[in-house]
C-alpha cells in the first residue's frame, strides 16, 4: 500500500479557477427537515430500534454537526438522510423533507439513485476503500457522469480537475491513478471530488478524517469549510470528535442511544452544554475542559441496540441529574435558548427559571408600582 | 512503490520481476520433476532399460550398437555410473528427444504426444470455458440471493458436482447417454467411415464423439465456478466500494459490472489450479470415452510397459502445467492493477 | 471463540466452554437436519468398514445360473458376471476404501501440521523453503504422479496405498496451518503464550493445536475425500493388480470387462459403487457444511 502524503501542493486559499461549472449561485443551499425518524435493525432478540424518533432541522447554509459515541445511531441517520439504511436496518417511520426533493424517503428506483450523487453528496471515511480498486479514478468519474446522464464528459473532467487542484493536488495525474497509489489524504480528497462533481447542494460527511494524520486531518477540514462557503453548500458532517466537529461546524447535534438530545450552535454547545451527556462528554476532553486533572471519563458504557431501556429516558441510568419521571416518559425536545434540549432536568430547570424570572420581573413592576406611588 | 513513478518503467519492471521469479521457480519444478521420472524409470522393477539392452546383444548386436539403440528408445545409456545415465538423460531432454515408443515401434514419442496433445487440449477448454461461462454467472446470482430457493439449490448442486470425482460424473454420463438412452457414441475420437477433413460428415461426426467428454469435463468443473464466484461475490458485495458506488448514485449496469470484475479477478488463481485438476480429470475421462488424449496415451503406455513413451507424457504434461500456472499468474498480473503497479506486493 | 478458550482458563471455566461448544454444535445440527443424515451416512460407511467383511464369507458365492441378474429380493442391486450379489461386493469393498481414507488421514494430520507449523512458527528460511515444497506438491497434478508410481509400487496394502497418498496430499493441510499459525502469531496470541511463561511445546499443544483443531480437521476431511476418490480411480483405470475387492476394482470390471454398458439389465452393477461414492461424498459434504457452520463464527452469525 502506498502511504507517501504528498501533501505538498496544498495552496490554500487558492482562488477558485474560472469555468467551475455550477459554481456557487447557480443552486441554492436546501435545508433538511427531520421528523420523528425511526430506523430498525432486525436481530435475532427481534427489530431493535437504532433510531428512536429523530427529529433535526437543518438550516440551509450551515454546517451541523453530529456528535456520538459509536452506536448512538449518528452514521444511520447520516445514511437515512440518502434513504440508503443498510439491511438488516429498516427506516420504519418519519419523514425527511430536503428542499427541493420532497420527501426523500418516499423516492426510489430510479428517482432516488438520480437524487443520490447528483443532489446528495456522500463522502466516506477515509480508511474504508471507497474507490473501485480496478478502475483509475478518471474512469469512475466517467462511470460517474454517465450513470447520472452528464452528457459532457469533457466538463465533467475539466470540473473534477479543477476541483482537484482547488483541493491542492495534480488533478491530471489523480485522474489516472488507481486506488491504491493515493494515500489517505488523497482518498478523501477524491472523496470529496466525487460528492461534489455534480454539483450536489447538501453534502454529507461521514467520519471524513478518522484514520488521517494530524496534519492531513487539519488540511481536509480546512478543505471542507471552504469549499462549503465557495460553492454555497449545506454540509452535514458526522464525527465522533467533538474536537472536529469544534473546528468546523456552525452547528452541532449531540446524539445517544438513537436520540439527538441537543442540537443548537457549536459555540453555544460546547461553551455551556446544557444537557448532561453533552456535559460529561464535554468534561471527559481535557483539551477542551482545560485542565487534565479534571477531564472525567462518563461513567458507565454506551448503550448498544440490546442495553437500550425500552421506555423513559435513554440516558437515565448513566445520568447524574436522574429524577423519577426519567423513568417512565421520555423526554421531549424543548427549546432553551438558542437550542434544542432533549431532558427532563433541563426542561424543569428552565420552567423554574422561567417561573423565577417572571416574578422576578412580576417584583420589579410591583416595586416601581409602589416606588410611583409614593 | 512511490505514487509518483508509477505509470511507464515500474510497471515493466514489476511484471519481468514476478516473470523472472516464476521463471526461476518453474525450472526448479520441471527439474524436480524430470529427475522424478528418471528415478521412475531407473527402478521400474526388472530394469527394462538393461533388459531392452541385452535383448539387443542376444538377437546378434554388437554391444555398442546395441548400447546406442537402447539410448536411442530411453534417452539414456543402459550401461554405466548412475550420475552418467542421469547426465545423459537430462542431456538428451534438452534436445527435445524423449525417445522412441516401443509400443508403436519406430515412432519418436514426441510425434505421439504431438498428435495425441490436441485431442486431450481441445476438449479441456471447451469444457473449461462452458463451465466457467456457466459456473461465473449462476455463482453471481447464488451470490447475490444468497438466501432464497434457487440460490440454496445451486450452492447444494455445485458442492455435490465440485465433490464428486470426474470419473463418477463421466460414467454416469455415459451410462445415461449411451446405454439408457442411447443417443450419442460411446467412445473413440470419430466414426471411421469418414475421410478426415474438412467436410460436414466428418466435422459432424467429430462434434458427436466430442459432445460427451467436453459435458463432463464441463459439469465436472461448473460446481467449483459456482461455489468460488458465490463466495467471490458475497465477499465483494461487503466491500466498502460497493456501498459507496450505490450513494454515489451509480446506475445498475455499472454496479454490477463493479461486482462482477472484482469478483472475477481471483477466480484466474484458481482456473490455473483448476488446469491442473482437469488433466487428472483427462485421465479417467479419456479412458471412460476412449478418446485418444495425453491421459488415455498415458494410461495405455503404462498397460503396453512402453516405459519412455510413459516418462515422455507424464513430463510434457506436467511441464505444460507448469508453464499454464506461470501464464495464469502473469495474466493476473496483467489485469489487477494492483500488482501491475506494484501495489501490492 | 475457540481462540480465546485456551489461554490459562481455569479447569472448571475450560469445562464449561467445551460444554458451551456442545450445545453450539447441538444447535447447528437442529437448524439444518441435512447434517445430522451427513454424520449417520459416515457412520454407515464406517460401520460397513469395520463389520462388512464378516458378515460375509470370505469367497462370496457365485452362482452361475444368475449371471447379470436384475436386482432382486435376494440381491437389491443385482449380480455380477460371476453372478456374485452386487450388494456384498460393495460392503466388503468399504474396508479397503476406508482404510486407505484413514491412512492417509493420519500422514495428512501427522505431515501437515507437523510442515505447517514449523514454518508458521519459525517463518524466515524455513518458511519460505517448506512454502516452495507445498507448491511444487500443489502444482505437480497428483494423479499422473501416481499412474507413473505405480509402474515401480504395487501399493499392496490399503496401508501403504494410505501412505503414498497422504504423502502426496499434505500440501493443503501444511498451508492451512501455517496460515492460521501466522495469523494466531499476528494478534500477539503466541507473544502473550511467551509472556506468561510458557514453554513452546506448551504453546503448541495446549493453545495452538486446539484453536486450529476445526481448520485441520476440515482440510484433512477434503484429503481424505480426494485420497478415497484417487485411490477407487487407480483400481477403476486398471493400473494396480486386483487382488482385493474394491469400488474401482467393480467399476473398472463393469465397464471394461463386464460389459455392463452393453444392456440396461447389468447397469445395477455400475450404479451400486458409483451410488456408494455419491452417498459419501454427500455426507462428507454435509459434515463439511456443518464444521464451517460451528468453526466460523461470521457465516453463524448470520
Amino acid at each position: 500500500m502506498t502511504t507517501t502524503s504528498p501533501e505538498t501542493g496544498g495552496h490554500p486559499g487558492a482562488p477558485s479557477p474560472p469555468g467551475l461549472a455550477g459554481g456557487p449561485g447557480d443552486m441554492t443551499a436546501p435545508g433538511v427537515r427531520v421528523r420523528d425518524l425511526v430506523v430498525v435493525y432486525r436481530t435475532p432478540l427481534g427489530e431493535l430500534p437504532a433510531l428512536g424518533g429523530v427529529s433535526l432541522t437543518i438550516e440551509p447554509g450551515t454546517i451541523t454537526g453530529i456528535v456520538g459515541e459509536s452506536g448512538s445511531g449518528k452514521s444511520t441517520l447520516a445514511l437515512s438522510l440518502l434513504n440508503a439504511v443498510q439491511p438488516p436496518g429498516r427506516i420504519s417511520a418519519g419523514s425527511v423533507e430536503i428542499d427541493g426533493l420532497g420527501n426523500v424517503l418516499e423516492l426510489g428506483g430510479d428517482d432516488l439513485r438520480q437524487a443520490r450523487g447528483r443532489h446528495l453528496g456522500y463522502v466516506f471515511q477515509a480508511a474504508q476503500n471507497s474507490l473501485n480498486p480496478l478502475k483509475t479514478v478518471g474512469k469512475q468519474l466517467l462511470d460517474l457522469g454517465r450513470s447520472h446522464g452528464a452528457d459532457d464528459p469533457r466538463a465533467l473532467v475539466r470540473d473534477a480537475r479543477s476541483l482537484l487542484e482547488r483541493m491542492g493536488l495534480d488533478g491530471a495525474r489523480v485522474l489516472d491513478s488507481h486506488q491504491h497509489q493515493l494515500s489517505g489524504g488523497m482518498r478523501q480528497r477524491v472523496g470529496i471530488m466525487l460528492a461534489l462533481v455534480l454539483n450536489a447542494q447538501l453534502v454529507i460527511l461521514d467520519e471524513p478524517t478518522t484514520a488521517l494524520d494530524m496534519i492531513t486531518q487539519a488540511t481536509i477540514l480546512r478543505i471542507v469549510r471552504e469549499v462549503h462557503k465557495e460553492r454555497g453548500l449545506t454540509t452535514l458532517m458526522v464525527t465522533h470528535d467533538i474536537g472536529v466537529a469544534a473546528e468546523v461546524t456552525d452547528r452541532l447535534a449531540v446524539m445517544y442511544g438513537g436520540r439527538v438530545v441537543e442540537h443548537g450552535p457549536t459555540m453555544d454547545v460546547i461553551g455551556a452544554p446544557s444537557h448532561p451527556y453533552t456535559q460529561g462528554l464535554i468534561r471527559a476532553i481535557p483539551r477542551l475542559s482545560g485542565d487534565t486533572a479534571e477531564a472525567r471519563a462518563l461513567p458507565g458504557r454506551p448503550p448498544t441496540l440490546g442495553t437500550l431501556p425500552a421506555g423513559g429516558c435513554v440516558f437515565r441510568e448513566r445520568c447524574p441529574l436522574r429524577m423519577d419521571v426519567c423513568e417512565t416518559v421520555e423526554p421531549p425536545p424543548v427549546l432553551v435558548d438558542r437550542r434544542t434540549v432533549a431532558c427532563h432536568a433541563v426542561a424543569g430547570a428552565r420552567q423554574e427559571r422561567v417561573v423565577r424570572e417572571e416574578r422576578v420581573v412580576r417584583e420589579q413592576e410591583r416595586v416601581g408600582r409602589e416606588e410611583e406611588r409614593a | 512503490m512511490k505514487p509518483s513513478t508509477v505509470r511507464g518503467r515500474p510497471r515493466v519492471n514489476a511484471v519481468t520481476r514476478r516473470l523472472a521469479g516464476h521463471l526461476v521457480r518453474g525450472l526448479v519444478m520441471i527439474w524436480v520433476v524430470t529427475t522424478i521420472s528418471f528415478v521412475i524409470i531407473r527402478n521400474i522393477p526388472g530394469n527394462p532399460v538393461l533388459g531392452q539392452y541385452e535383448t539387443l546383444i542376444e538377437r546378434g548386436m554388437s554391444p555398442d550398437q546395441a548400447e546406442r539403440a537402447t539410448a536411442a528408445l530411453y534417452g539414456f545409456l543402459p550401461t554405466g555410473s548412475l550420475w552418467e545415465q542421469y547426465t545423459g538423460y537430462m542431456k538428451a531432454l534438452l534436445h527435445l528427444d524423449l525417445g522412441q515408443s516401443l509400443s508403436t515401434p519406430g515412432t519418436e514419442v514426441v510425434t505421439l504426444i504431438g498428435s495425441a496433445a490436441k485431442w486431450t487440449i481441445l476438449p479441456v477448454l471447451g469444457g473449461t470455458l462452458l463451465s466457467f461461462v456457466l459456473g461465473v454467472t449462476l455463482g453471481v446470482y447464488a451470490g447475490v440471493k444468497r438466501s432464497g430457493k434457487l440460490g440454496d439449490l445451486l450452492s447444494i448442486s455445485g458442492s455435490l458436482l465440485h465433490g464428486v470425482p470426474q470419473y463418477v460424473i463421466g460414467l454416469l454420463v455415459l451410462a445415461i447417454f449411451t446405454t439408457l438412452w442411447p443417443i450419442f457414441p460411446a467412445g473413440g475420437p470419430v466414426d471411421v467411415e469418414f475421410v478426415p477433413g474438412f467436410n460436414a460428415g466428418y466435422l459432424a461426426s467429430l462434434i458427436q464423439h466430442a459432445t460427451l467428454p467436453v459435458l463432463t469435463y464441463a459439469l465436472a468443473s461448473y460446481g467449483g465456478w459456482v461455489l468460488a464466484m458465490k463466495s467471490s461475490v458475497a465477499t465483494v458485495l461487503g466491500d466498502d466500494f460497493i456501498l459507496a458506488a450505490e450513494l454515489r448514485g451509480l446506475s445498475r449496469g455499472v454496479l454490477f459490472r463493479y461486482i462482477a470484475r472484482n469478483a472475477i479477478l481471483p477466480l484466474f488463481t484458481i482456473l490455473a489450479l483448476s488446469l491442473g485438476m482437469l488433466f487428472g480429470g483427462a485421465i479417467f475421462i479419456e479412458r471412460i470415452f476412449n478418446y485418444p488424449g495425453l491421459g488415455l496415451l498415458l494410461v495405455n503406455s503404462i498397460g503396453a510397459r512402453d516405459y519412455a513413451l510413459m516418462g515422455g507424457t507424464f513430463l510434457v504434461t506436467t511441464m505444460a502445467i507448469i508453464v499454464v500456472n506461470i501464464a495464469a499468474d502473469l495474466l493476473y498480473a496483467v489485469i489487477d492493477p494492483r500488482v501491475r503497479t506494484g501495489g501490492v506486493a | 471463540m475457540t481462540l480465546t478458550t485456551p489461554l490459562a482458563g481455569p479447569p472448571n471455566m475450560r469445562a464449561t466452554l467445551r460444554r458451551n461448544f456442545w450445545r453450539g454444535v447441538a444447535r447447528v445440527m437442529r437448524r439444518k437436519p441435512s447434517r445430522m443424515a451427513g454424520v449417520a451416512i459416515v457412520c454407515l460407511f464406517l460401520l460397513m468398514a469395520a463389520v462388512g467383511p464378516m458378515l460375509y464369507p470370505a469367497h462370496l458365492p457365485r452362482d452361475d445360473n444368475a449371471l447379470y441378474a436384475a436386482p432382486s429380493l435376494a440381491h437389491p442391486f443385482g449380480t455380477d458376471f460371476e453372478g456374485t450379489d452386487v450388494l456384498a461386493l460393495v460392503v466388503t469393498g468399504a474396508r479397503y476404501v476406508i482404510l486407505t481414507g484413514l491412512a492417509t488421514a493420519v500422514i495428512t494430520v501427522a505431515l501437515g501440521t507437523a510442515l505447517g507449523l514449523l514454518a508458521g512458527f519459525h517463518r524466515g528460511r524455513w518458511d519460505t523453503a517448506l512454502m516452495r515444497l507445498t507448491d511444487l506438491q500443489l502444482t505437480i497434478p497428483g494423479l499422473p504422479l501416481l499412474l507413473v508410481l505405480s509402474t515401480v509400487w504395487k501399493f499392496n496394502s490399503p496401508l501403504e496405498m494410505g501412505l503414498v497418498l497422504g504423502l502426496l496430499g499434505w500440501g493443503g493441510v501444511a498451508r492451512a496451518v501455517r496460515s492460521q499459525t501466522l495469523s494466531l502469531r499476528e494478534r500477539g496470541f503466541i507473544e502473550a503464550a511467551k509472556g506468561l511463561g510458557l514453554s513452546t511445546r506448551h504453546i503448541i499443544a495446549r493453545e495452538l493445536l486446539p484453536s486450529m483443531a476445526p481448520y485441520i480437521a476440515m482440510n484433512v476431511l477434503i484429503a481424505v475425500t480426494g485420497a478415497i476418490y484417487a485411490q477407487v480411480g487407480l483400481f477403476f483405470l486398471g493400473v494396480l493388480p486386483f487382488d482385493s475387492n474394491n469400488w474401482g476394482v467393480m467399476l473398472n470390471l463393469a465397464v471394461f470387462g463386464g460389459g455392463a454398458l452393453t444392456s440396461t439389465a447389468a447397469l445395477p452393477y455400475l450404479l451400486a459403487p458409483l451410488l456408494a461414492i455419491l452417498l459419501l461424498t454427500l455426507g462428507i459434504v454435509l459434515i463439511v457444511d456443518a464444521m464451517d457452520e460451528i468453526f466460523n463464527p461470521r457465516l453463524r452469525e448470520e
